[in-house]
């Protein structure tokens, strides 16, 4: 294979669904309802009760990159839905029957997904600033938290693609998904530390790539200490190879 | 010379044709498309293609004709590489398709039977995506864009969204893509399904066009007669997998030997055996009869004398000329009603597959 031509693909299935984002960009605006809420009356709640052992920092500090991260998940698990729905009107076929290797078809999805991920993680930091949510406004860490946040949405996008290749209509994608984000979003440290959960639990957490994000965006928004961070991105980085790898070898599955 | 058109569109993949096994004197007659006991099983046992053989020569349209359900889209899959033979093997352009289905895809163009463009992206877009997906050369990239849309009559409209099109406009909008992406064998699975007489029309003069003006070879699939008889050179009528009967049109309507002769009664006839010199009845139910004769105006008035010596009462009698419907009707030996039981047997089938 091309390294040159790969790359080149993936990027062009990322244009074009940048495209598609520029001719209509309504659902963008819908997916920052969810994390306001999130963030203004769970968030507002809990932070004047004061329940939560957030450590040094208030709750609404300690939630602000879980829920970005959250936000992120929701975008990236149903994102096999958009694949599905791609080949229900003849778009995977096309895609698929391209000289393009498959491969490069799945990563530019993934890319497509992270693309969405950064316009999530742009809405949320308005939000914290309007907030008044004190976050660390580094360039340099606001630069890693879109890498990570890139990264995770390439890791969830490609696993949910894998998921489609099996399940194949939207409808089941939709039960698979809202049966997934919640346990995700519960067995992780999004709104609560890790510290406080039952034993079990902990175990669980510590299997979940989503506690490793939500660690990485905190330590670069809140903290400012980095010494997890390079277990972090390592367990994301091996994450997304093997799903993008496992969702090129079974995507083609879905057109039969 | 050939070898090195070849070599160059396919940049990266020299070595495939370093392997492959045609030498020098005999490239001249490479074929397109080759297809040597050919066979699709699916998971429930529904031998989709079995076992089919056939050559598509370089600079050909050549037609796969069947009833619905007869393997053609299969076919056309596998050519493709969207779905892998079970056994048998496939050669594109001397390439095989199962060894290097990269290679393969670069040469081909495909139209699905589904609309298949992006209908949330500009025409213009459409094209400068698939072309990129293709790998068509940069510099040429955005002037053969113009030259595709020019052609295809939809410069006026290049950066409407694909949405506001209609159907026979997206349709050209796909045959724009073969022209943008140049593949040297264009697969078109059923281009004239669902459009009105003039689109379609148009779609098959452009499909002429391409085939004449930049010399593309092309695969068709249909079930429509007609657009087989206006578009292709060789036909290969298909039934329930295989390959029923393979010629040009003209061979395949001499082979049916004649012309038909519908006779419409005012009554249900008695059970009677038709003299074999009138010709042989190919198919009857209670109040018409149709007979296959080698000249039908010679034999209208035997047929007359056949029922008034009967004491049978005759509506009507038409001639029907020999034309690729009785072909297909010959060898697909299917009539509606087959076909639509098929058809149900089908849905249900998704039906089941859905559900599990």
């Amino acid at each position: 294979m091309n390294i040159g031509r790969f790359l080149a693909s993936s990027i062009t299935i990322a244009e074009m669904e940048a495209r598609k984002i520029r001719h209509d960009s309504t659902e963008l605006w819908t997916r920052i309802i969810q994390p306001a809420l999130w963030l203004l009356v769970f968030g507002e709640t809990l932070n004047t009760i004061r329940a939560m052992p957030s450590g040094n920092f208030s709750y609404i500090q300690f939630l602000t990159p879980g829920i970005l991260a959250q936000s992120v998940l929701f975008i990236s698990i149903f994102y096999g839905i958009t694949v599905v729905w791609e080949k229900d009107v003849g778009i995977l076929t096309k895609l698929l029957s391209t000289p393009s290797p498959r491969s490069s078809i799945v990563l530019g999805k993934s890319l497509a997904a992270g693309l969405r991920g950064i316009f999530q993680a742009i809405m949320i930091f308005a939000l914290a600033l309007i907030i008044g949510v004190k976050i660390r406004f580094d360039p340099l860490d606001i630069a890693g938290v879109f890498a990570v946040v890139i990264l995770f949405a390439m890791c969830f996008s490609s696993f949910s693609m894998f998921l489609a290749s099996y399940l194949k209509t939207r409808d089941r994608m939709m039960g698979i998904g809202q049966a997934l984000t919640m346990p995700l979003f519960f067995a992780s440290n999004a709104i609560y530390p890790i510290a406080i959960m039952p034993i079990w639990l902990q175990y669980i957490s510590i299997a979940n790539p989503l506690s490793y994000v939500v660690d990485a965006i905190r330590s670069m928004l809140l903290a400012g200490t980095y010494e997890n961070l390079p277990v972090d991105i390592l367990v994301l980085v091996i994450a997304t190879v093997v799903f993008v790898t496992l969702a090129s070898t079974t995507i083609k599955k879905l057109l039969e | 010379m050939i070898l090195l058109y070849y070599t160059c569109n396919t940049c990266d993949n020299n070595d495939v044709f370093m392997n492959s096994t045609f030498d020098d004197h005999n490239i001249q007659e490479i074929t397109a498309i080759e297809a040597d006991h050919l066979t699709k099983v699916y998971r429930d046992n529904i031998r989709a293609v079995d076992e089919i053989s056939f050559s598509v020569k370089q600079g050909e349209i050549f037609g796969l004709l069947g009833p619905n359900g007869a393997g053609k889209t299969t076919t056309i899959k596998m050519i493709i590489t969207l779905t892998k033979a079970n056994s048998g093997t496939l050669h594109v352009l001397g390439v095989d398709v199962f060894k290097s289905p990269e290679t393969v895809r670069e040469m081909l163009g495909y139209v699905p039977q589904s609309i298949s463009v992006d209908t949330d992206l500009t025409a213009y877009e459409n094209l400068l995506i698939f072309s990129k997906l293709s790998y068509v050369n940069k510099m040429e990239r955005n002037e053969r864009i113009r030259d595709a849309l020019e052609y295809m009559d939809l410069s006026s409209r290049a950066n409407d969204l694909v949405k506001r099109y209609s159907g026979g406009m997206m349709r050209r909008l796909e045959i724009a893509q073969a022209l943008v992406n140049r593949p040297k064998i264009l697969l078109l699975d059923e281009p004239s399904i669902g459009l009105d007489p003039s689109s379609k029309k148009q779609v098959w003069k452009n499909i002429k066009q391409l085939n004449q003006e930049f010399g593309v070879t092309i695969l068709i699939t249909t079930h429509d007669m007609s657009e087989a008889d206006e578009l292709c050179d060789r036909i290969a009528i298909m039934s329930e997998g295989k390959i029923a009967i393979l010629g040009t049109p003209e061979e395949l309507k001499r082979d049916v030997g004649g012309d038909i002769v519908t006779v419409n009664l005012a009554s249900t006839p008695p059970i009677m055996t038709l003299p074999k010199e009138i010709g042989n009845v190919i198919h009857s139910d209670e109040k018409s009869i149709q007979i296959l004769t080698t000249n039908g105006e010679e034999a209208i008035p035997l047929i007359a004398d056949f029922f008034r010596g009967h004491e049978i009462k005759v509506e009507s009698i038409s001639i029907n000329k020999a034309n690729l419907d009785d072909v297909f009707m010959k060898y697909a030996k299917r009539r509606l009603g087959d076909e639509m039981y098929k058809a149900t047997r089908r849905t249900r089938r998704d039906f089941v597959r859905r559900a599990r």
